[in-house]
């Protein structure tokens, strides 16, 4: 009898959660191809409503910075929670369970997985609105923070897609749910037409509360190391973050009474 | 001496929601090297009992076993795989290895006759690619306790046999233990030793196959198939519980063998002995079980 001792982080484990990540036609649609888009046609509108042509480095970077957000909801959010709720569906983890791969070693790799693919997206984006945008250089803060912020951000996005797949164990279902949060955080966030300013009190207490807003309207001061107040964006990460941590509870608590997980 | 026990069930239950899926009182041991055949009707418990082995499905009872999880390999009855990604991935990542590295299971994949299947993605596979899959991953994890639930269903009269001849070569000259669902008897003429009888549940009797044959068939059965004349020749001789489509005679003596197969003869009837037939073992086993049970 071979000794199977299987790490809990394997090459093998990662390459094939690779495939199964990269493996969703849509998540290169909304997560690589919807970003690019959107960078392009909304810089146009933007710059080409501007009187005052210095302000063209500044609106274009808002623009740049508040899409970007694009790509974590689309591919952790969205793209996650399906292959994941298709996977419960199908029963696979169970199946993969059966041969020795544990469920959490499951998870381990495809986290994993996501944040070489989401790394690779972003970089891309990235390479994009360097070459074709005129974009303002960052101060060396800014670019941490950016980068601090974009990574809490996918992390909510992965629990709070983690949860509803495992609460709700359907494709068809956890598709619906992630497809209408991702367009109210684009609406809500800013992204879709009516820009924060321009939105109703009670639409702009929602927007308030999603860190998607904050990337919209405000990520310029930062990455350009103006003095800003924090607490309102800080507020707004908390909040999210908690209502997916609750729901993440709930889910997994259900989950093992079930019998599941074991 | 008996081999050594891999697993004991004692006084097990399954409930789900109100229903009583399954209920074993008297224990049940699983001993290295047994080849049990599981046999029931639709809905007996069959998965059921090996859901709850593996700890899949919550039970009330005992199971009680030194093997690990990683030591026993399943087929389940429905096998489920990613379908982002050909075969050939799967196969290398759950294994942990290369197939062009990997002698053992470029051996199994060429048995199987898989090859081509390797790069197809598992929806594209038919019934009995599917199955073979999984069978291929599961032989190769070379468990001490394998368990094969409805192997061969779906699967067409040829391709059945020519699994079915595989495993049973296969297992040949492995001390590995195993327990095979299957509603296909002829197949476990083949691969099982023991016997596990279930029906709505419970379990109407387990051991060994040749055992259990004597204990509810005797020395040997003959076995014709039904017809109104070979009721009429042999309706005073002693007979087996049987399906319908079949008669049993039992053989109690040699003699008395003798004397059937004359007959048989005489009236130019086919027919079929046997001294293992799992059908009629399962027949008279479920009708002393009910016999008894509603007195
Ligand atoms: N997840 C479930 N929820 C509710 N009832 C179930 C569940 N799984 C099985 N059952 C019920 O438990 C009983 C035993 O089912 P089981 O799957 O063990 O039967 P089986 O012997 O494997 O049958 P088959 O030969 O059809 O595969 C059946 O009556 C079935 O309806
Ligand atoms: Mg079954």
């Amino acid at each position: 009898m071979k000794e199977n001792k299987r790490k809990t982080v394997s090459l093998s484990m990662i390459t094939y959660e690779l495939r199964n990540v990269t493996g969703n036609p849509f998540v290169h649609i909304f997560g690589i191809g919807l970003p690019i888009f959107f960078l392009f046609i909304i810089t146009r509108i933007v710059v080409s409503n501007l009187q005052d042509t210095s302000l063209i480095k500044t609106a274009s970077t808002s623009v740049f910075l508040g899409i970007s957000t694009i790509i974590p909801m689309a591919m952790i959010l969205m793209g996650y929670s399906v292959i994941q709720s298709q996977d419960l569906e199908k029963g696979i983890p169970e199946r993969l369970q059966l041969f020795g791969i544990k469920q959490h070693i499951t998870i381990c790799n495809r986290i994993i997985s996501e944040l070489i693919f989401l790394s690779a997206a972003i970089i891309l984006y990235f390479i994009v609105g360097i070459i074709f945008m005129d974009l303002q250089t960052p101060v060396i803060s800014g670019i941490i923070i950016y980068i601090f912020c974009i990574l809490i951000f996918s992390t909510i996005c992965f629990i709070l897609g983690h949860a509803i797949a495992t609460l709700l164990r359907k494709f068809s279902l956890t598709y619906c749910i992630v497809m209408l949060l991702y367009f109210v955080f684009m609406i809500f966030g800013g992204m879709m037409g009516i820009t924060y300013e321009n939105m109703s009190a009670p639409m702009q207490a929602v927007a308030k509360l999603l860190p998607v807003t904050y990337f919209n309207k405000d990520f310029y001061t930062i990455w350009t190391g103006k003095s800003y107040n924090f607490v309102p964006m800080l507020q707004s990460y908390l909040f999210l973050g908690a209502i997916s941590g609750v729901l993440l509870f709930i889910a997994l608590k259900k989950d093992r009474r079930k019998g599941n997980l074991s | 001496m008996e081999n050594p026990e891999l697993l004991q069930i004692e006084n097990l239950t399954v409930h789900y929601g109100k229903d009583t899926a399954l209920q074993i009182e008297h224990p049940i041991s699983i001993r290295k090297g047994d080849r049990v055949g599981i046999i029931g009707a639709n809905g007996a418990g069959k998965t059921t009992l090996i859901k709850s082995i593996l700890r899949l499905v919550n039970y009330q009872g005992s199971i009680h076993t030194n093997l690990t999880m990683e030591q026993i390999a399943t087929h389940m009855q429905f096998n489920e795989y990613t379908d982002t990604m050909p075969t050939r991935y799967i196969m290398e990542a759950i294994l942990q290895t290369k197939i062009s590295q990997d002698k053992k299971l470029q051996e199994l994949i060429s048995y199987f006759e898989f090859e081509d299947c390797l790069r197809k993605k598992y929806s594209k596979l038919s019934g009995g690619q599917k199955q073979r899959f999984t069978i291929i991953m599961v032989m190769m994890q070379d468990a001490p306790l394998t368990f094969y639930d409805e192997v061969t269903s779906g699967l067409d009269f040829e391709t059945r046999q020519k699994l079915v001849e595989k495993m049973v070569s296969w297992y040949k000259n492995k001390d590995s233990s195993l327990c095979i669902v299957s509603h296909y008897y002829e197949e476990l003429e083949h691969l099982a030793n023991k016997l596990l009888i279930l029906d709505k549940g419970h379990v109407i009797d387990y051991g060994k196959k040749d055992e259990l044959f004597q204990k509810y068939c005797g020395r040997a059965v003959i076995i014709l198939n039904y017809s109104k004349e070979k009721e009429t020749v042999f309706q005073n001789y002693e007979k087996l519980a049987s399906p319908a489509h079949l008669i049993a005679l039992s053989c109690e003596t040699e003699e008395k063998e003798k004397e059937i197969i004359e007959l048989l003869l005489k009236h130019n009837m086919d027919y079929t002995r046997s001294s293992s037939d799992i059908e009629i073992i399962y027949t008279n086993a479920k009708e002393r079980y009910s016999k008894q049970n509603s007195i």
